[in-house]
């Protein structure tokens, strides 16, 4: 502030008092524009659906949601005559079911690594990471083939099991739970605390930050999951939010596009929630992982 | 040892797929048959195929345009969305965020509708400026750029919020130092901003490489969907995972696609070794 | 009776020595304070009493039994920790109780032992804060707090004090001489400040490089100490150390020639090693002057390098010839200026030291 006032007085051209300047104003706009972009897909979409149908586009372009009834009564529709709310039923279970298996197992691996020695830890730590740099392409297929093998095709064991030793989920955990100090693990340990006790008492209360970040990442990982629940639970019994969504949308659907867009903004709807409860955490969990990878 | 579920998970989910992948990359394997060897021969299969040469050159034309278009707007986000102060700064940060939320499936399907020729909502749009009906997504000259641009728009909220967390740990005293020496706004981000920044930027690049490398959710999406078709009209949005997958699950050449994986970390290896050294060659300098 | 005894240990991190042949005994009872400079060992041997660390070689005994294979939490020792070790998580109430709870005592047991506790500490109003509500003296006491509840037959404390302010220090430490008293259980407390190891200690241990110097009661180590390193060590400002040339030596006294002084001295000494040709001489401040009648004394022609003017007393940082630095006191004096100037050693406060450091005694 102190800087431009002095700029204003060393530089009478720009003395003149403006309520903007025409940075300022520029800056707005693009920020507005580029605003309206990312966004109006998605506010199109609830348009979509809170439209009366068969309303033609020159009439209802569709700028904002029209009918509320119109939007409720198709949500209903896709719930009570599709197999939606099936699918929403997996999805959430396959959410579930990865969140604790991940949360669970990669901390009890985090807290050895990160407050531990043991023999072989270097190796095992060095091979963990490796595998972060290795791409999904290389083990979709034979993990897909020994998930037939197991016969867990189609079964939601097989969906899940798979995906639970994260190294990612790992790596954040091992870097976070490395600060905390090892006095407080010893404290505990003079206090006579079990190494469980010492991992349930203090490792997972200490991380709970770390623990609610990787959650909601897990979540939104799975949740848009795509070509993993495609070639694994091809079955419609175990179809997810994902599939369905793929098949309303796929040109040989007969579906119109009101009743697609009712199924998106079903599926857009858990992840957008999180992200207006869960912005912060977000938002500093992928700047973690950002800035420590 | 509380370590043991998760090696013997990563063990058995991950390092025994590699082994073994490697071991079908040598084989003829339908899946059912029994397997044959047939050594390198899958491997010079896929090397030879049309449908590699078109993947790869897609491939190649799609990261040389992503990878810069969407690192320079997510830098450029960034630096508007720091421009801004508290409340607007937050707002403006979580609208340009809002797509990356979206699971990609979705952006793809909701984009698909977008580009839908005629009543399309950019089709609309074209209209009020007097301008005919295009078909995105069919028409070979427009295909990869609306793929492009569906990707730029997805990821680009991600890169930011990394890049933002990059400025947001840049000393102010530097700034002021650089305009006590005279620097313009342009000159500190230029001369502070961007070396600064390097570690952060030099992550977002080499992770943009290696994702868009493996691009196939949103081209699957806006092409065929099925195993039974991808890749679009004329293979124009066919890319190096699809062309993996589709060999595998579409005709049942697991040997072969085991082996395209292969070739296709080998390519992600050497991209990555590549900014690597790079990099280092940038602090030498 | 000794409590703890430590004998012939030693401990090594590959093929670093950092404690080398260790030999204490510990009443029960007693303020112990380690103390010595940064990396000499303290912490490790501190840590090997509470079983957080192996014991290399040796054994520790506490109450007559070996504890090297004990578990920690089985020792009955408690410990106190520099950066206190609060869990953050939990309110102080649960910090003190947490070690009870793990050894599934009944809940009003526990309430009252920390209720106790914290009446000792005068914390009762603050038990249901968590840590980060709690300035860095009140964590200190919940930390003290939470080794009391467990009523230990020894309390470690690892430079408890050092992250507190000059002002908190003093005022913990009183109120730690206070604790002692009250639990009158042994205390063994590491430090590397010997103003801090003076004023707490029966028992100072003093220790270099991994090897334990001299112990004993305070004064007696400021008077009588063992080795340089010692006399060096403790007492503020440092002593004074010079060379010297036995120009002679007599059945009850010997001649010595200080480099730069103005003539060789007597100094009543019984049984002085002949073959010795070159002696240390140290001497602390307070028998270094600045007295203008210079018969009595050793003079030594020095050059003011600065001065520190406190007060009640003044330490002039001098120069000698020999590029030496020599400290002079001089009480309720004030600095005049003048740069040139005449020590003058009070020969009753040398102590003798031979060229490897050690204590010279006379025979008596
Ligand atoms: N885990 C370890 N591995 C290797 N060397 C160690 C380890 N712990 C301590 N040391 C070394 O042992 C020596 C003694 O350490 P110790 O912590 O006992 O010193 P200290 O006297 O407590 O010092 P301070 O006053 O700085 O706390 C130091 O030189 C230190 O570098
Ligand atoms: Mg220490």
């Amino acid at each position: 502030m102190t800087a431009e006032a002095i700029t204003a007085y060393s530089n009478p051209a720009r003395a003149v008092a403006l309520p903007f300047s025409g940075w300022a104003l520029l800056k707005w706009i693009t920020a507005a524009c580029i605003a309206i972009v990312a966004v109006f897909p998605i506010w199109w979409m609830v348009n979509v659906v809170f439209a009366e149908p068969g309303t033609p586009v020159s009439l209802n372009p569709r700028l904002y949601p029209t009918s509320f009834s119109a939007g409720i009564s198709k949500i209903l529709m896709i719930m009570q005559e599709t197999d939606y709310m099936k699918a929403y039923y997996v999805s959430v279970a396959y959410s579930l079911l990865t969140i604790a298996g991940v949360l669970i197992i990669g901390s009890m691996a985090a807290f050895e690594f990160a407050l531990f020695e043991f023999p072989g830890k270097r190796i095992l730590f060095a091979t963990v990471m490796l595998s972060l740099m290795v791409p999904t392409a290389v083990t979709i297929i034979p993990t897909y083939l020994l998930t037939a093998s197991l016969g867990w095709l189609n079964t939601m064991q097989g969906l899940v099991v798979p995906g639970l030793a994260s190294a990612f989920g790992l790596f954040m955990l091992i870097q976070f739970m490395k600060t905390i100090p090892r006095d407080m693990i010893e404290a505990a340990r003079l206090d006579g605390a079990s190494h469980f006790q010492l991992y349930r008492y203090i490792a997972l209360p200490l991380s709970k930050n770390a623990l609610v970040t990787l959650a909601i990442l897990t979540f939104m990982k799975t949740w848009g999951n795509f070509m993993w629940p495609l070639i694994v639970a091809p079955s419609p019994e175990l179809y997810t939010v994902g599939q369905v969504v793929g098949l309303f949308n796929s040109p040989y659907s007969h579906q119109t596009v009101d009743i697609v867009m009712t199924a998106n903004l079903l599926a857009a709807l858990p992840p957008l929630l999180f992200f207006l409860i869960f912005q912060r955490k977000i938002v500093e969990g992928i700047a973690m992982s950002g800035s420590k990878g | 040892m509380m370590v043991f579920p998760f090696m013997l998970l990563f063990a058995v989910f991950f390092l025994y797929p590699i082994a073994s992948g490697l071991f079908y990359s040598f084989h003829d394997w339908n899946a059912t048959t029994s397997t044959r060897f047939v050594g390198l021969g899958n491997y010079q299969r896929i090397l030879a195929s049309r449908d590699f040469e078109k993947a790869m050159w897609n491939l190649g034309k799609y990261i040389a345009i992503t990878v810069p278009l969407g690192i320079s707007v997510a830098f450029g986000l960034a630096l508007l969305v720091n421009s801004f102060k508290g409340f607007w700064s937050n707002i403006f940060r979580s609208a340009f965020f809002l797509p990356v939320v979206l699971p990609a499936f979705l952006a793809a399907t909701v984009w698909r509708w977008i580009y839908t020729p005629n009543f399309g909502l950019l089709n609309m749009i074209l209209g009020w400026f007097g301008m005919g009906s295009i078909n995105f997504l069919n028409d070979t000259g427009t295909m990869l750029y609306a793929a492009i641009a569906v990707d730029v728009w997805v990821s680009a909220g991600f890169n930011m919020v990394i890049i933002l967390a990059g400025l947001k740990n840049i000393p102010k005293d530097y700034y002021e130092a650089a305009r006590l020496d005279g620097a313009s706004r342009l000159q500190q981000v230029r001369y502070i901003t961007i070396p600064m920044l390097y570690p952060v930027l030099f992550f977002v690049t080499t992770y943009g490489f290696i994702s868009a490398l493996q691009v196939f959710d949103v081209p699957w999406l806006l092409t065929g969907s099925s195993f039974a078709s991808y890749g679009g009209r004329q293979g124009a949005l066919l890319f190096p995972v699809m062309d993996m997958m589709g060999r595998g699950f579409g005709s049942l050449r697991f040997g072969q696609a085991a082996a395209y994986g292969f070739i296709l970390t080998a390519i992600i290896m050497l991209f990555t070794a590549a900014m690597f050294a790079l990099r280092r060659k940038g602090y030498d300098r | 009776m000794a409590q703890l005894e430590i004998t012939n240990v030693s401990k090594s991190y590959g093929a670093v020595n950092v404690l080398k042949n260790i030999n204490l005994e510990i009443s029960s009872g007693e303020f112990v304070v380690f103390v010595g400079p940064s990396g000499c060992g303290k912490s490790t041997l501190l840590r090997m009493i509470s079983g957080l660390e192996d014991i290399g070689t040796g054994q520790i005994r506490l109450n007559g039994q070996v504890v090297n294979a004990v578990d920690p939490a089985r020792r009955g020792v408690a410990m106190v920790f520099q950066s206190y070790a609060l869990y953050p998580h939990m309110t102080a109430f649960e910090n003190m109780a947490f070690s009870l709870m793990i050894a599934k005592e009944k809940k009003a047991r526990i309430k009252e032992k920390v209720e106790r506790a914290a009446n000792i500490l005068r914390l009762e109003h603050l038990l249901q804060r968590r840590p980060g509500e709690l300035s860095g003296g009140q964590k200190q006491r919940v930390a003290i707090g939470r080794a009391i509840v467990r009523e230990p037959k020894v309390f470690l404390f690892d430079e408890p004090l050092s992250n507190l302010d000059t002002e908190l220090r003093v005022q913990m430490r009183a109120e730690l001489i206070q604790l002692h008293d009250k639990l009158k259980t042994t205390m063994i407390y590491v430090t590397h400040d010997q103003v801090e190891a003076m004023t707490l200690a029966d028992k100072m241990v003093v220790m270099h490089g991994g090897v334990i110097q001299q112990c004993g009661r305070p004064l007696d180590l400021y008077d009588d100490p063992a080795n340089k390193f010692v006399a060096g060590f403790i007492g503020s400002p440092r002593m004074n150390f010079m060379d010297a040339d036995v120009a002679r030596v007599e059945s009850d006294h010997i001649t010595l020639a200080v480099t730069g002084a103005l003539k060789q001295f007597d100094l009543p000494f019984r049984g002085f090693d002949s073959s010795l040709r070159k002696v240390q001489v140290g001497i602390r401040t307070e028998y270094v002057g600045l007295s203008e009648d210079a018969d009595s004394a050793v003079s030594l022609p020095a050059t003011v390098a600065f001065v520190e003017e406190l007060g009640d007393v003044t330490y002039m940082h001098t120069d000698l010839p020999n590029g030496e630095r020599l400290v002079v006191r001089s009480n309720g004096g004030r600095y005049r200026g003048g740069k040139e100037c005449v020590a003058q050693l009070d020969t009753t406060g040398i102590l003798l030291f031979d060229e490897a450091g050690e204590r010279i005694r006379s025979a008596s």
